[in-house]
């Protein structure tokens, strides 16, 4: 520890040594220099948390890679009156970051399920699989026997630790059923989805069930209520279910003590402080965005109600938490519900570091995946990044009153997309695509239903394979550095759950 | 921009005379028939059983030869009843026509025009059930 010390009051030293010497830099004044050096005081004085973590919580935006969590920053920033680049994100406060190579055994773009998977047990999987190991064909129910991985959620829980998961998206989607579930086929949610004579693995929503009851999930929160009921049944809203084997898994879970929510009162209800299970299923399908959300609890929300419930552990917790809709968002071409729901997002993990302890509790955030968005243009600073791309102003910092525009006399907007349904390319009568770019003015770009023009047609924007990023803090985050697999982030959790003072 | 200098630097071989003289950012959304928790908006309350004209896109028909069809917020590339309600935005509006529609690609915007018709209607012919609707319905591409 002596030596320790010493090494930071040499760096300490260096700096005040180095940032003395520059005095006489003609710079040194600029506001620019100071938050420069600020920055490198504040990295000499990192220290490595060498302590074990008690409690770990996950964080992922589905879909929110760099470009996307750029755009994220962007509108946070803008919506609180500032230009845009210059606002910090919570989580890119956290001192230490890496990037996310994602791609999957077979694919060199992901979807969501195998990457959910490599972080929920620590190696890569095949597209459309949740941790079965990639010697299993995809949809082979049969060949699944023997091949199931172990997950996080069952490690730590099997020595006591409490475990919780939360999504915007259904609980039975593919990042929530990463932390829980093992399957072929992530589409097969409820039973009437599994093929016929398929008997070697259960549905998603059952495997939850089954976690539940053996102890392993003791807190769930998200949508997906069809999957749980009836097809002859109906939810609290009024729409029907989707199992054909007559089950009702709520009921079966509130059989065994737990307690239900499905609105934003039922939720308030909650008795965090029983050791009973909670699960909370407030739409049919998915959750609601975060701009359209009424009657149902926040991701922010749900994260504290979780943390607090799963804090009564003594021996810790293991909390998955996802923002799912960013995802779907960008499958709509749609920026602006995408950047309100990684706003809601950053707001959740504010809320968990209020929370908890940077002692004893390792955070990561990061994403699964990233999608094809692009950025258009040589912006002026503060050109709002839900609307027009505006030329620089050389005499000044903000934009030009101008929008740039293309070579076709048409202005652009900041967020665009290389495929999806806002595709330039329309359907004609004769099957053929073509077409030109629409005008945009800044009111229709701003609209929040306005969909970005791309250019490949296609029915939904689809994910692309580029990197994600890391941002952790507490406990052995220092472990998070370089450009690393996406399988790593298991091994981090896993070592830092078990290793240290 | 005004709706017809819009159309005519697209040039868009559309009725023109027969746009009513509205700027685009005029027309109603669907959305601003409802309040945030899914009621029906002052608005619409006003404006029912009232001539309106809302934009949005037509999803893709259940068959062909159909005199109605679904307006969506935003493009939604999959047939409304080839899937779940739940898979459904709350914020759709069921279109009836007099005549045969002539089908818009999902993703094309359009402007729909007709009597704004509030309250649960099941249709006895596909059972589809709708809480609001536009009867006598006309559109055209945007």
């Amino acid at each position: 520890m002596k030596l320790f010390i010493a090494a930071l009051v040499a760096g300490a030293t260096a700096a005040s040594a180095c940032a003395q010497a520059q005095d006489a830099l003609p710079q040194a004044g600029s506001e620019w220099f100071k938050l420069g050096q600020d920055t490198l005081a504040a990295n000499l004085a990192k220290k490595p948390n060498t302590r074990r973590a008690r409690n770990i919580i996950l964080f992922t935006a589905d879909g929110q890679g760099v470009g996307t969590n750029y755009a994220v920053r962007l509108f946070s920033g803008q919506q609180k009156g500032l230009l845009g680049s210059e606002y910090v994100q919570p989580q890119e406060a956290f001192p230490h970051l890496a990037l996310v190579k994602t791609y999957t055994t077979n694919g060199q773009t992901p979807d969501s399920a195998p990457t959910a998977g490599a972080m929920n047990t620590g190696v890569k999987q095949k597209n459309g699989m949740i941790n079965i190991d990639p010697s299993v064909d995809h949809g082979d129910c049969a060949g699944v026997t023997g091949h199931e991985l172990k997950t996080f959620a069952e490690i730590v829980s099997g020595e006591g630790r409490s475990v919780g998961v939360i999504s915007t998206a259904r609980l039975t989607h593919a990042t929530p059923a990463g932390v829980y579930a093992k399957t072929a086929n992530r589409n097969w949610e409820d039973d009437s989805k599994l093929p016929e004579g398929c008997t070697a693995q259960k549905d998603i929503a059952a495997q939850l069930f089954d976690q539940v009851k053996a102890g392993v999930i003791d807190i769930a929160l998200g949508g997906g209520r069809r999957h749980f009921i009836p097809k002859d049944a109906k939810g609290e809203e009024g729409k029907s279910g989707k199992r054909t084997d007559g089950r009702n898994i709520i009921k079966e879970i509130q059989d065994l003590g737990g307690q239900y929510a499905w609105n934003e009162d039922t939720f308030k209800a909650l008795d965090l402080d029983s050791d009973k299970p909670v699960i909370g299923l407030f739409e049919a399908s998915h959750m609601k965005y975060e701009t359209d959300r009424t009657g149902e609890p926040s991701l922010a929300e749900m994260t504290a109600a979780a943390i607090k419930k799963l804090s009564k552990n003594g021996n810790g917790f293991f909390l998955d938490i996802e923002a799912g809709r960013v995802d779907h968002a960008n499958h709509d071409g749609n920026g602006y519900r995408m950047m309100t729901d990684g706003k809601a997002f950053a707001d959740a993990i504010a809320l968990a570091d209020e929370l908890t302890d940077d002692a004893d509790t390792l955070i990561i955030v990061t994403a699964d995946h990233e999608h094809s968005i692009a950025f258009n243009g040589y912006c002026g600073r503060g050109s709002p990044v839900n609307g027009l791309c505006y030329d620089v102003d050389g005499k000044g910092v903000k934009h030009a009153a101008e929008p740039l525009k293309g070579d076709d006399g048409k202005p652009y907007t900041v967020v665009g997309y290389l495929n999806g349904v806002g595709s330039v390319l329309k359907k004609q009568d004769d099957g053929t695509y073509s077409g030109s770019r629409p005008d945009v003015t800044e009111a229709q770009a701003e609209d929040k239903d306005y969909v970005q023009q791309a250019l490949i047609p296609l029915s939904s924007e689809t994910h692309s394979g580029e990197d994600v990023a890391i941002y952790a803090k507490g406990p052995w985050s220092q472990l998070f550095d370089g450009t690393v697999e996406q399988n790593y982030i298991f091994h981090v959790m896993n070592y830092a759950a078990h290793n240290g003072e | 921009m005004h709706r017809r200098q819009f159309l005519a630097a697209a040039s868009l071989p559309l009725l023109l005379a027969a746009l009513p003289a509205r700027a685009a950012s005029d027309l109603l959304r669907i959305r601003d028939l409802y309040n945030k928790d899914l009621s029906f908006s002052p608005y619409a309350k006003a404006h029912e059983g009232r001539t309106v004209a809302v934009r949005g896109y037509m999803a893709p028909p259940l068959k062909a030869q159909a005199k109605f069809f679904v307006l969506t917020s935003r493009p939604m590339a999959v047939c409304p009843f080839c899937e779940s309600e739940a898979e459904w935005p709350d914020d759709i509006l069921v279109v009836y026509t007099d005549d045969i529609i002539d089908v818009v690609p999902f993703n094309v915007p359009i402007e729909v025009e007709g009597g704004l018709e509030l309250g649960t209607y099941t249709d006895t012919q596909i059972g589809f059930v709708s809480r609001v609707r536009i009867t006598s319905g006309s559109f055209e591409k945007m």
